[in-house]
């Protein structure tokens, strides 16, 4: 999804990238990360991982050993810390509103130290508030204290959006919250990045809470980048015995017979233009053994129909275009098929099934052979995973 | 002599040397209040000072703690020493006295302030002073203040031993009452004095109750004709 947005460079980009402690930990090593612009990406891990030491090392809260790391085109290095931390919004787990304060003040701490006018300050809280549905009048002068949990970190949100900054840090902002407004927050954060399109890098050790908000997904493990990838990509393609364990048996057995079909997309490897003779396709097939082939308009990729052997040989005998063996009724679209239809269609006929977008183009086809490797995958993540699951029982 | 006379003693003792008693009680105060004033002065920055060097912290808080465990009438008998007789030593002495409590709760309560906020604060681009004056001093407030209260009181109560060193204040009746054996004149020092720390006691008490944030919020909140609305927690 994010191919056609603007690469490298205006977001926030890690090259090389190590954080030594003088103690000789190794928290991050040699992490290589490629944030776009407007992107959500969650960085996740296990504890000690160097996920929360890899997020601070954007607002200089702690400086890399060696390595670049570059904001908006900027070297945080070169940048002037105080500065470059105005321009970066900062969501914390301790939420951390300061009591002192009220919820219009606390909105406006960012602003504040920028120099905004009294109005224009003033004007921004209430806009914001408004946004995340406090009624401004009502909340302006709370105090935190008289706020919910979750109101709290909305607040916390707004707090990081005030100055309007380009790139937001979040470090486990919802992780102190319920399950329920838990939820609700992460729901808001993803309607909210819907509209705002600010590139957050978001800490996280939920992988449910990453899989439902990220665009794409870093798993982190000693210091480097193990995976990124999008939600989908890292559940149906965990790249190491590490991930699968760590994304868990049951996300990865998630895999329900309602899942979209995108992931079992294949090259269609044996297609002909309509302009062809029903002779020459013929041909071409007996030659590679294909007992079908998918005609395709070549100006436009739209799907024009299968045409099987026995059909097409019928053609060529009666001298015709291969247009004239067609049949248009084994398909899927892309936006509503699942996994079902495929298993069923596959079950009734086995031979492939072209998918289409909605304006009729070929996207790829789905093969029996690629459901089966598919479900041979989630077998052998299941293994895995309850055999590390049995040993965790058995040490107990 | 009976507890009635007694009473008719003072009264007559204070229509008579009114303006005095005023006059020293005055005097008291003047002498407690600069030398907290000094106190404040100096332990508030020296405190913070002290939360930005940790390693020096123990040293200066264990030196304050000595002057504070030196029994008062004999650190001023030292100061005479040093500083002579008179109104400049009790100050001295009283400052000496008084730096423990303040330095201490600026210490602590700007340590109290916890890391998260601070953290955050930082992370927002605050600078190190933006972080002191916006985020540790105010949340700090009332602990310092209460330090500031404890000094306050104490120095009121040692400030009657000043007149033992050639200070004044209200101590000039009470030893002047013990030395002539007449308890009316002790009673019309000792009463001023005591009603004098209840009275500062009491007034930093509300000083404390004021600075503490939520008291500021709700000042904001009844400005801007509120109140009802910030008094219930409708935290839903």
């Amino acid at each position: 999804m994010s191919t056609e947005r603007i690469a490298s460079g205006d977001g926030v980009v890690f090259t090389d990238v190590c954080k030594i402690y003088p103690d000789g930990t190794r928290a991050v090593d040699m992490l290589n990360l490629d944030i776009r612009r407007g992107e959500l990406v969650s960085l996740i891990g296990p504890s000690g991982c160097g996920k929360t030491t890899t997020l601070k090392m954007i607002n200089r809260l702690e400086e890399p050993t060696s390595g670049s790391i570059v904001v908006g085109g900027e070297d945080v290095r070169s940048s002037d810390a105080v500065a470059l931390r105005r321009r970066i919004g900062y969501v914390v787990q301790e939420i951390a509103l300061f009591p002192h304060l009220t919820v219009a003040e606390n909105i406006n701490v960012v602003p504040e130290l920028l120099g905004w006018s009294a109005a224009k300050m003033r004007g921004r809280a209430d806009e914001l508030l408004e946004m995340a549905g406090l009624a401004p009048e009502r909340y302006r002068y709370r105090l935190p204290d008289q706020l919910s949990g979750g109101q709290k970190q909305r607040i916390g949100v707004l707090r990081a959006l005030a100055a309007d900054p380009q790139v937001i840090l979040m470090d486990e902002p919802f992780g102190a919250l319920d399950p329920i407004s838990r939820e609700t927050l992460q729901n808001e954060l993803v309607s909210l990045q819907k509209n705002l399109r600010k590139t957050i890098v978001f800490v996280t050790h939920d992988m449910d809470e990453a899989i439902r908000i990220s665009d794409r997904i870093a798993i982190l493990r000693k210091g480097r980048v193990e995976q990124i990838g999008t939600p989908e990509e890292i559940q149906t393609a965990p790249g190491n015995d590490f991930i699968r364990n760590f994304i868990g048996e049951d996300r990865l057995s998630q895999m329900s017979p309602d899942d979209s079909v995108g992931m079992l997309l294949e090259e269609p490897w044996a297609v002909a233009a309509p302009s062809e003779s029903a002779s020459a396709v013929l041909e071409r097939m007996e030659e590679n053994d294909r007992e079908f082939i998918h005609v395709v308009d070549p100006k436009r990729g739209v799907w024009l129909g299968a045409a099987l052997l026995g059909r097409v040989r019928r053609a060529a005998v009666a001298g015709k275009s291969v247009v004239e063996s067609l049949s248009r009724d084994r398909k899927l679209y892309l936006e509503d098929a699942v996994l079902r239809d495929v298993a069923e269609m596959l079950a009734d006929r086995d031979i492939s099934i072209p998918v289409l977008d909605s304006g009729e183009r070929l996207l790829g086809v789905i093969t029996s052979a690629g459901l089966a490797r598919l479900a041979m995958n989630r077998l052998r993540g299941n293994r895995t995973a309850r055999a590390a699951g049995e040993k965790k029982e058995g040490t107990r | 002599m009976s507890q009635k006379s007694l009473v008719d003693l003072f009264i007559t003792f204070v229509g008579r040397n009114w303006q005095r008693i005023l006059w020293l009680t005055g005097e008291h105060l003047l002498i407690s209040l600069i030398a907290v004033g000094i106190t404040v002065a100096v332990c508030v920055p020296l405190g913070i000072y002290l939360t930005r060097n940790e390693r020096a912290a123990p040293y200066v808080i264990g030196l304050a703690n000595v002057f504070q465990t030196v029994p008062s009438l004999a650190l001023l008998g030292f100061l005479i020493f040093v500083l002579g007789i008179g109104n400049d030593n009790a100050i001295c002495a009283l400052f000496l006295y008084a730096m423990l409590p303040v330095l201490q709760n600026t210490y602590t309560g700007i340590r109290g302030v916890p890391k998260s906020y601070v953290q955050a604060a930082r992370g927002m681009g605050m600078t190190d002073f933006q972080i002191l004056m916006k985020v540790q001093f105010p949340l700090a407030l009332p602990v310092l203040v209460a330090g500031i209260r404890v000094a306050m009181v104490w120095t009121i109560g040692t400030a009657t031993l000043a007149s033992a060193i050639g200070g004044g204040g209200l101590g000039r009746l009470i030893f002047s009452g013990l030395s002539s054996i007449r308890n009316e004149i002790i009673l019309a020092g000792a009463i001023p004095a005591t009603l004098l720390a209840l009275a500062a006691d009491w007034l930093l008490k509300r000083a404390q109750e004021y600075f503490n944030p939520s008291a500021r919020a709700k000042r904001l909140a009844k400005r801007h004709g509120m109140s009802a609305e910030t008094e219930s927690n409708s935290a839903a």
